[in-house]
C-alpha cells in the first residue's frame, strides 16, 4: 500500500471531489448559448483550441512526472495508452470522430458522440487517478487542469444538442453525464496504483499517451475544420503555456 | 589540445551526426500526398517531443524567462511566416524546394540548435571529464532532428544530399555557440531559459500552425494520432538516456 489509514481514505475523497468537479463543470460549457442559440462556427474552433492546448498541458506534466521516476516505464505506459485509445477506437467505429450533422431520420451519430465523449472523458478520468496517487498538490493541479478543459469541451457538445431543440438545463445535464466516467475511472486508476506503487510511472504514462492521443485526433482536426489554423495555434499554444507557468508556480 | 577546441570539435561531430537523420529517406522515392502528411505526423511528433524536453530544461532555471522565451519563439515563426509570404523568397536555387514550410522548419531546427548550442556549452563548463560522454548523447540526440528536417524535405522533392546538407547546417550552430558559452558560462547561464524556451516555443507553434493542419487534409486522423504520438513518446525516451 501506499497510503496508510486516514491518509488513503482522505485521498480517495479527494480524488472523488476533484473527479466530481471537473464532470460538474463542464455544466458550464452551456454559458455561451444563453447568449445566442447557434454560435459561430469560430467560437467552437476557438473552443476546441483551447481544450486542446489544456490537455496537451496536461499531458506535458504527467509526461515529466513520470519520466522522472522511471523512463522506460513511463514509455511503455505511454505507447499502451495510446495503444488503447486506437484499438478503442476501432473497436467503437469511431473512426472518425467528427461532429457530423445528423441525418433526417432523426438517427444519426449521437449514440458514437455519446461513446466518443464517455471514452474521452475516462482517460481525463485516468489522468486524475494517477496524478492524485503522486502527492495531493499535483492531483489537484492536473485535476483543474481538466476542469478548465471540460468547459469549452462541453460548450462542443451542446454546439450539436441545442441547435436540436434540447433545452438548456437538460443540455447542461447531458455535458456533466458525459464527463461521469471521469470520476469511475480516477477512483479505479488512484485505488489501483495505491495498491501497486510500482505501476505509477507507467499509469502516469498511460494517462499522458491516451490525452496527447485525444488531442491529436480529436480536438486539434476539429478545431482546424473551423477556422484558420493560425488562430488554432496561437489559442492552443497559450492553453499550453498557462498550464505549464501555473504547473511551475505551486 | 585546447580546452575551447576541444568543445568546437565535439560540437562538429554533433552536427554532421544530425546528417544521418535523412538516410532513411534513401528508400522514400515516390511521393504521394499521404507520405507528406505521414511525414509531417512524424516531425511533429519528434518536434513536439523535443519541446517538452526544452521546456522541462529551461524550467529549471527560471519559469518566467522560459515562458518570454517562448513568446518570442511564437511570435518568431508568425513574424519569418509573414516575410516569406509576402516576399515570396525563392530557394529552390538552394536545393530546398517546397517552399515556406521547408525554408520555415530549417530555420526552426536552427534556431533551435542555437539554444541547444548553449545548453552543451553550459554543461561542458560544469566538468570536461564528461565531454565525451555528453558529444555521444548529443550526436545520438540529433539524429531524429535530423529526421524531421528530412522527412518535411524530402516528400517536397529535395535530393538526398540536400537533406542531409540541410540537416548538418541546422545543427551548426551547435559549435558555434558551445565554445562561447562554454568560455563564459557565467555570462551565458541566465539566457539559458530564454533561448530554450525560444525554441521550444518556436517548434509548438510550428507544429501547430504548419505541419499538423497539412497532415490533416492528406491522411486519416488514427493515422496521424497513431504517428505523431508514438514518435514523441520515442523523442522523450530518448533525450531522457542520452
Amino acid at each position: 500500500m501506499m497510503f496508510e489509514g486516514t491518509v488513503f481514505v482522505s485521498r480517495l475523497w479527494a480524488v472523488v471531489l476533484y473527479s466530481g468537479l471537473a464532470a460538474a463543470c463542464a455544466a458550464l460549457g452551456v454559458l455561451p448559448f444563453m447568449a445566442r442559440r447557434r454560435l459561430p462556427s469560430a467560437w467552437l474552433g476557438w473552443a476546441d483550441a483551447l481544450a486542446a492546448g489544456l490537455m496537451l498541458g496536461a499531458s506535458y506534466i504527467l509526461v515529466v512526472e513520470g519520466i522522472e521516476r522511471l523512463p522506460l516505464a513511463e514509455t511503455f505506459g505511454t505507447l499502451a495508452g495510446i495503444a488503447t485509445l486506437y484499438a478503442t477506437h476501432a473497436l467503437t467505429g469511431i473512426w472518425k470522430p467528427g461532429l457530423r450533422p445528423a441525418r433526417p431520420d432523426g438517427s444519426g451519430p449521437t449514440d458514437k458522440l455519446w461513446l466518443r465523449n464517455a471514452i474521452h472523458s475516462s482517460a481525463e478520468g485516468v489522468s486524475i487517478g494517477a496524478a492524485m496517487a503522486v502527492d495531493l498538490d499535483f492531483g489537484i493541479f492536473v485535476a483543474l487542469a481538466l476542469t478548465a478543459h471540460n468547459v469549452p469541451e462541453a460548450t462542443a457538445l451542446c454546439a450539436y444538442l441545442v441547435p436540436r431543440g434540447v433545452r438548456l438545463l437538460p443540455a447542461a445535464l447531458l455535458c456533466v453525464a458525459a464527463n461521469l466516467g471521469q470520476i469511475v475511472l480516477a477512483v479505479l486508476t488512484f485505488l489501483m496504483v495505491a495498491e501497486q506503487p510500482a505501476l505509477l510511472p507507467a499509469a502516469l504514462g498511460f494517462a499522458a499517451g491516451a490525452l496527447i492521443y485525444l488531442v491529436v485526433v480529436e480536438l486539434l482536426p476539429d478545431s482546424f475544420a473551423k477556422t484558420g489554423h493560425t488562430t488554432i495555434a496561437v489559442l492552443t499554444s497559450v492553453a499550453l503555456g498557462a498550464v505549464v507557468i501555473f504547473r511551475g508556480m505551486i | 589540445m585546447e580546452a575551447w577546441l576541444v568543445v568546437l570539435l565535439y560540437g562538429l561531430i554533433t552536427a554532421l551526426a544530425t546528417g544521418l537523420g535523412a538516410l532513411p529517406f534513401i528508400f522514400v522515392r515516390h511521393v504521394f500526398g499521404r507520405t507528406v502528411a505521414c511525414a509531417n505526423a512524424v516531425a511533429a511528433g519528434l518536434m513536439l517531443g523535443a519541446s517538452f524536453g526544452l521546456v522541462a530544461e529551461g524550467t529549471l532555471y527560471g519559469h518566467w524567462q522560459t515562458l518570454v522565451g517562448a513568446v518570442l519563439g511564437m511570435l518568431f515563426i508568425l513574424g519569418t511566416q509573414r516575410t516569406i509570404h509576402e516576399h515570396k523568397i525563392d530557394f529552390s536555387s538552394l536545393g530546398l524546394v517546397g517552399g515556406q514550410r521547408a525554408l520555415l522548419i530549417v530555420v526552426v531546427m536552427t534556431i533551435h540548435s542555437f539554444a541547444e548550442g548553449v545548453a552543451v556549452g553550459v554543461a561542458f563548463g560544469g566538468g570536461e571529464k564528461l565531454a565525451l560522454l555528453i558529444t555521444m548523447a548529443i550526436a545520438v540526440h540529433n539524429v531524429p532532428e535530423g529526421l524531421a528536417i528530412s522527412a518535411v524535405l524530402r516528400p517536397h522533392g529535395a535530393s538526398l544530399l540536400a537533406c542531409i546538407g540541410w540537416s548538418i547546417v541546422s545543427s551548426l550552430p551547435q559549435p558555434l555557440m558551445a565554445v562561447p558559452a562554454f568560455l563564459f558560462v557565467d555570462a551565458f547561464r541566465p539566457v539559458l531559459p530564454y533561448g530554450l524556451g525560444f525554441a521550444a516555443g518556436a517548434m509548438v507553434f510550428m507544429v501547430l500552425d504548419e505541419l499538423l493542419p497539412e497532415a490533416y487534409e492528406e491522411a486519416s486522423r488514427p493515422v496521424i494520432g497513431l504517428l505523431v504520438s508514438t514518435s514523441l513518446a520515442g523523442m522523450i525516451l530518448l533525450q531522457q538516456y542520452l
